[in-house]
């Protein structure tokens, strides 16, 4: 599916209850510490290093927002804004994007 | 004698980056491969 309109959000400003999805152009490669994403348009590397993100990073299109993609993953309620800062960061590379629709 | 030939660290020590600040983004590091070579 492709990305809505680019909403690219400035780091710090990710709507965690938004729909979001890994951008088509990226590919993703679960590694022992983590994932390593790539996006083949911007030629960028990201490297997640927690395998809870990675479990949120793969779940983000499949759930409704953000925030429920965390919860999914075992994110303790804590955590979630060290993770919406993970994800606005990866938001900011293009490496996810926001989904149309829920 | 007023002046010591050992520099005054406290000033140095007061502008290290702050620990919180360094642990925001550990979760993400990012990589451009613009300009390296090798096999695509």
């Amino acid at each position: 599916m492709a990305c809505a309109a680019s909403t690219d959000p400035a780091p710090g400003q990710f709507d965690l209850d938004a729909p979001w999805q890994l951008a088509a152009q990226v590919s993703l490669r679960p590694e022992a510490f983590g994932a390593l994403l790539y996006h083949f348009g911007t030629r960028q590397l990201s490297f997640l290093k927690s395998p809870a993100l990675l479990a949120v990073v793969s779940s983000l299109g499949t759930q409704p927002s953000a925030r429920a993609a965390c919860a999914a993953a075992g994110v303790p309620a804590g955590d979630t804004v060290q993770y919406a800062r993970a994800l606005a960061t990866l938001a900011a590379s293009r490496m996810i994007c926001r989904r149309e629709g829920p | 004698m007023a002046d010591s030939p050992i520099p005054d660290l406290t000033d140095e020590t007061a502008a290290a980056p702050d620990g919180d600040e360094i642990a925001e983004d550990v979760l993400v590091e990012e990589v451009s491969i613009d300009g390296m070579c090798g096999v695509y």
